[in-house]
């Protein structure tokens, strides 16, 4: 089933043209990388995805219905985590999880608790139940902003940059728990710039640059074998960051 | 001398009711024009930020007994004649909620756009993420402010002397006159000096509540 189907979306901030007309489709069960270097359009994809940007042209549909058409209701099928966490820091973990099941699903509050405590077992945070956001670790805040993403059962989550703002030590616990929803088979798009899980987890890569996706291909592929001198160029650059950051 | 002191203090309890009036009704609505003057403020509607902006520089621009003078003294002459105490309430409510119009926007906005994109995403409405994310944390950074402003109110409060206001500071000045004694003075500065102690502690405590997170 096609989840995500982007039509030639163009999206400006003023004079600077940041999409350039995107097209591409997301089947359910897959998990796509969005790779490409910093200005190229990958965070705007995403937030235009959810309607945090709204776009200028071009047509999105999502799991078959046109966001034009549907309004809200076709974002409501997405999850969000941010590179900056956007924990709410007044509500305990417990509380950032079933906040919005509860007020915008209607949930009941010990049903929405239960499945919460559920899912920070899975993110592997049962003891921070009671914590506030500025008493966790930034990989910890991170799990528990995926949890608080999941806890409104997305069939799509969204992931802008989740581990660029973590120390280097943290990021493996998150892309842990990144790894293991990809097993799951929840449909997922990640903005990253950790090549080597780009590698290892996604179905598809997506190149992005000067708000094109030039490159759309198995992960394989564009790591060992990349089309253009582009792509070539940039994971030289990126990769070489890595090994010397390490 | 001990009755006298005792004598006076009830006399002048007696007129710190006006004030005790006065504070709670300015302490109330002025926070409500407060939070819908700030909620306008940021609402990007250029006609009412305009209307906000005149609102504030006007009433947070100019003296407060001026303001008093103006609603008492100035409104008969286009007609319209208050009695003190709503005049003293309406002024003292539209010039705090002036400042209370600037703390809370100021306050609002400096949440971070962060929490408005985590709540959208979540598929929260407008009113839902200002009630229980922005609001809630907005809260938590006027405080300071706040308790400034609440201090300022007691002590504002003795300008409705000057109309004829039978306020804690009337009652003071009315025993000076008629005993010739500067005790009355010294009692009202006590009561005053408690007032606000019992205000700022209530707010030490308040900021303690919201120190559990951050």
């Amino acid at each position: 089933m096609e989840m995500i189907k982007a039509k030639n979306i163009y999206k400006s901030f003023g004079e600077l043209e940041v999409l350039s007309g995107v097209s591409f489709n997301v089947n359910q069960g897959e998990a796509i990388s969005i790779i490409g270097p910093s200005g190229s359009g990958k965070s705007t994809l995403l937030r235009s995805l959810i309607g945090l940007e709204e776009i200028n042209s071009g047509e999105l549909y999502i799991e078959g219905i046109s966001i034009k058409e549907s309004g809200k209701k076709a974002y409501e099928k997405m999850g969000m985590v941010f590179q900056g966490f956007n924990l709410f820091p007044h509500k305990t973990v417990l509380e950032n999880l079933i906040e919005a099941p509860v007020v915008v699903k209607g949930e009941k509050k010990a049903e929405a608790q239960a499945k919460a405590e559920e899912l920070l077992k899975k993110v592997g945070l049962s003891d921070k139940v009671d914590s506030y956001p500025a008493q966790l670790s930034g990989g910890q805040k991170q799990r528990v902003a995926i949890a608080r993403a999941l806890a409104m059962e997305p069939d799509i989550m969204l992931f802008d940059e989740p581990t660029s703002s973590l120390d280097p030590e943290l990021v493996g616990e998150v892309l842990t728990v990144i790894r293991d929803l990809a097993e799951e088979n929840i449909t997922m798009l990640i903005v990253t710039h950790e090549m080597g899980f780009a590698r290892d987890v996604s179905d598809r890569v997506f190149f992005m640059d000067h708000g094109k996706i030039i490159s759309d291909t198995v992960p394989e592929k564009i790591f060992v074998n990349p089309e253009s001198e582009r792509i070539k160029s940039f994971l030289t650059k990126i990769l070489s960051q890595t090994n010397s950051s390490h | 001398m001990f009755d006298y002191i005792i004598n006076v203090s009830g006399y002048i309890l007696e007129g710190s009711i006006v004030t005790f009036q006065l504070y709670f009704v300015t302490a109330i609505f002025s926070v409500i024009v407060g939070i819908a003057g700030a909620l306008g403020k940021i609402s990007k509607i250029p006609l009412l930020e305009s209307i906000l902006s005149l609102y504030t520089w006007v009433f947070r621009g100019t003296p407060l007994l001026l303001q008093l003078f103006f609603a008492y003294y100035g409104l008969p002459v286009l007609g319209i004649t208050l009695q003190p105490f709503p005049a003293a309430a309406l002024t003292f409510i539209i010039n705090y909620g002036a400042y209370f119009t600037e703390i809370f926007r100021g306050g609002i906005e400096s949440i971070d756009e962060g929490q408005y994109e985590a709540a959208k995403v979540l598929g929260m409405n407008y009113r839902q993420t200002m009630s229980r994310i922005i609001i809630p944390q907005t809260v938590k950074r006027v405080l300071p402010a706040t308790s400034n402003e609440a201090i300022n109110l007691v002590k504002d409060s003795a300008l409705v002397a000057v109309i004829g206001l039978g306020d804690l500071l009337r009652a003071a000045k009315v025993a000076v006159t008629r005993d010739f004694s500067i005790i009355p003075f010294i009692i009202a500065a006590v009561f005053y000096l408690v007032i606000s102690s019992v205000i700022v502690t209530a707010f030490r405590k308040l900021e303690e509540k919201y120190s559990v997170y951050e």
